[in-house]
Parts: structure tokens; C-alpha cells; sequence
């Protein structure tokens, strides 16, 4: 019988329960750093880094900490917050608002422009960006070889060739060699076609 | 802290028929009253994907104490049937809430004509090349 989706060691829902990992800070020294830039910074790294993972679990101690957290999420293409984000981030505002923008790189120059603006009634704004240069950096989101075996020995699997050849091979997208792993747990390509770099087959 | 909710069905049936209504008890005990309880009829996904959920009914509980049992009923839609394939499973689950705090506790369901989660046929596309 095949692997259900919702057994396979790789699924997202068991990804997802894998919190972030600071490497050379602690919790509070990323704090008393976000104090310093007054509650307004970036987080910063390519894609599958685990810039996402990071702002929500940021968020979530900022939360205790008597911050109102409020957070939008922009998808790639998306230029402008829309109503939605808008109302999410801006509605019934309070003093204690600590805004977080997951993909703030997406928006265009007036739209980042306007978030600025109206995140100055709040007592903060932390994005995620691809690059610095949107607010002042307040950690560039890195991994290695030694992490994703970390991860996938926390899912309780293991990386058939190494984990150095599957980190090179998706240039340290984590996402990406993570829903590898999946695949191949699937059935759905093998270690060696992958290594080739056959895609797995569409549809579900 | 000794807080804890549970949800329960009836006979602890957790398996059952598309449109079949589910009876049972949500039961709480918090330190502090909490503000809001409710339950929550829903299913979601897990697999490879982004997860999707979509919350069917909400059963609120009024004026919630600290130490109490409610009873509740809902009614199943017709679908979606609970199944698995190799990329997507959907489940459905009551969920009892609890505020402030996010107190949670979630019982799995199976929904679907046989009472038996579907599990769909690996098909041909599978492997790569070689």
C-alpha cells in the first residue's frame, strides 16, 4: 500500500512543527537587537532560508511581551497590500501594534512607501525580504548541509547520499530539498533520478 | 496550571457516514474562566502542499465556567469524503477552542461512505525515468 500524504516523514503539517534555529545569537540578544532598531527591521534570506519560520516565531515572543501582533503575508506578484492586509495590519489600530509583513519585497516603491507611513502610529514593523536594504537588517537567515541533516533527523529520516550533495543540489533551499525527501518517501521519483534531476510527475 | 478541554462523541464513534449527525460532549476545566469556548466541525489537509482548512459549523458555548460538560450536535456535510493519495490526505476533526490562551483539543474524524478513509490508487505516475 502507498505511503498515505499525511504519514509521509516530509509532509508539510510535520515541516511546519520544526521551529527555527538561531545560529550565533540567542533569543535575547535578537531582542535586545530589534529594541535597539526600535522595532523596525528586516529578516533577511533567499528563498526556503526560513525567513517565514523566523517572523512567526519572532512574533509569537513579541506576543508575550505585551505586543499586539498583526500580520500579513504577500505572495510573489503581489504589489499591493489590498483590503484584506490592510485591514488585517491597520484595523481598530493600537499604540501596542507590532506589524509583521512576511514578502514585503513584493510590494511596489508606493505601496512600501505607504506601509512605512502607517506603520509609524504602531510600535512596530519587521518584514522579511529576499535582500537587505528595506529597513535595517536585523538577521540574514542562512543554512547548511549540517541543519538540513539536523531536520530531517528531527523528522526521523535520513538523507540517503548525504546531506551536502541534496543541499548543494537545491543551492540551500531547505523548502525544496525538503519536499525532495518527500517526494522520494512518496514513491514519487528516486534518490538517483533526482540526482539527474528528473521532476516528479504533476497532479495529485 | 491544571487546564484541559477534551471532546468526545457520543459512543466514541470517530467514523461516519457523510450527512450523519455527530452528538457529543465538550468538557473543560480552567483555573480562570475563559472568555469564549466553542467547537468547531472542520477538515483540513496534510501532504506536500500548502494546508487547507475549511471550519464547516461553530458551536459557541455560553457564559463558559471553569468546570463544565456541554453537550453539542452537528450535522456532517455530504463531503468532501475523507481519502488519501500520495500528496494530498484530507481529515476531518472536531475542534474545541478555548480563550484567551488558544486552548485547544482536536478529535480526528473519517467521513465517508464507507466509514473507512478512501485511499486513492497509486495510478501510473510514479518514479522518474530510468
Amino acid at each position: 500500500m502507498p505511503l498515505r500524504a499525511r504519514d509521509n516523514p516530509f509532509a508539510v503539517q510535520r515541516v511546519l512543527a520544526i521551529r527555527y534555529r538561531l545560529a550565533g545569537v540567542t533569543w535575547e540578544e535578537m531582542l535586545e537587537r530589534l529594541a535597539a532598531l526600535r522595532f523596525r527591521a528586516a529578516i533577511v534570506g533567499p528563498h526556503g532560508h526560513g525567513k517565514t519560520t523566523l517572523l512567526e516565531d519572532l512574533g509569537e515572543r513579541l506576543g508575550g511581551r505585551g505586543f499586539r501582533v498583526r500580520t500579513a503575508t504577500l505572495r510573489r506578484g503581489e504589489r499591493r497590500l489590498g483590503p484584506g492586509r490592510e485591514a488585517a495590519l491597520f484595523r481598530e489600530p493600537d499604540p501596542a501594534d507590532l506589524l509583521l509583513v512576511d514578502g514585503a519585497e513584493q510590494l511596489d516603491r508606493m505601496a512600501w512607501w505607504r506601509l512605512r507611513r502607517r506603520s509609524r502610529a504602531a510600535a512596530g514593523l519587521i518584514v522579511t525580504a529576499h535582500r537587505p536594504g528595506l529597513l535595517p537588517t536585523l538577521y540574514e537567515c542562512a543554512t547548511t548541509p549540517e541543519l538540513l541533516a539536523g531536520i530531517v533527523a528531527d523528522l526521523g529520516d535520513t538523507v540517503e547520499e548525504g546531506s551536502e550533495e541534496l543541499f548543494a543540489r537545491h543551492g540551500g533551499d531547505l523548502r525544496q530539498a525538503l519536499r525532495e525527501l518527500y517526494d522520494r518517501r512518496a514513491g514519487l521519483t528516486s534518490p538517483s533520478a533526482a540526482r539527474r534531476g528528473s521532476p516528479s510527475p504533476p497532479g495529485r | 496550571m491544571n487546564d484541559w478541554i477534551r471532546v468526545e462523541t457520543r459512543d466514541g464513534s470517530t467514523a461516519f457516514l457523510p450527512g450523519e449527525t455527530v452528538e457529543g460532549t465538550v468538557a473543560w476545566h480552567f483555573d480562570a474562566p475563559a472568555t469564549s469556548v466553542e467547537l468547531r466541525l472542520l477538515w483540513y489537509t496534510e501532504g506536500k502542499g500548502d494546508q487547507d482548512v475549511g471550519v464547516v459549523e461553530t458551536v459557541p458555548f455560553s457564559n463558559p465556567g471553569v468546570d463544565e460538560i456541554r453537550p453539542f450536535h452537528v450535522r456532517l456535510p455530504q463531503g468532501p469524503f475523507s481519502f488519501s493519495g500520495k500528496l494530498i490526505s484530507l481529515a476531518w476533526a472536531l475542534e474545541a477552542v478555548a480563550e484567551p490562551g488558544a486552548r485547544a483539543e482536536r478529535l480526528a474524524l473519517t467521513v465517508s461512505p464507507t466509514r473507512r478513509e478512501i485511499l486513492l490508487p497509486s495510478g501510473g505516475a510514479v518514479a522518474g525515468a530510468g
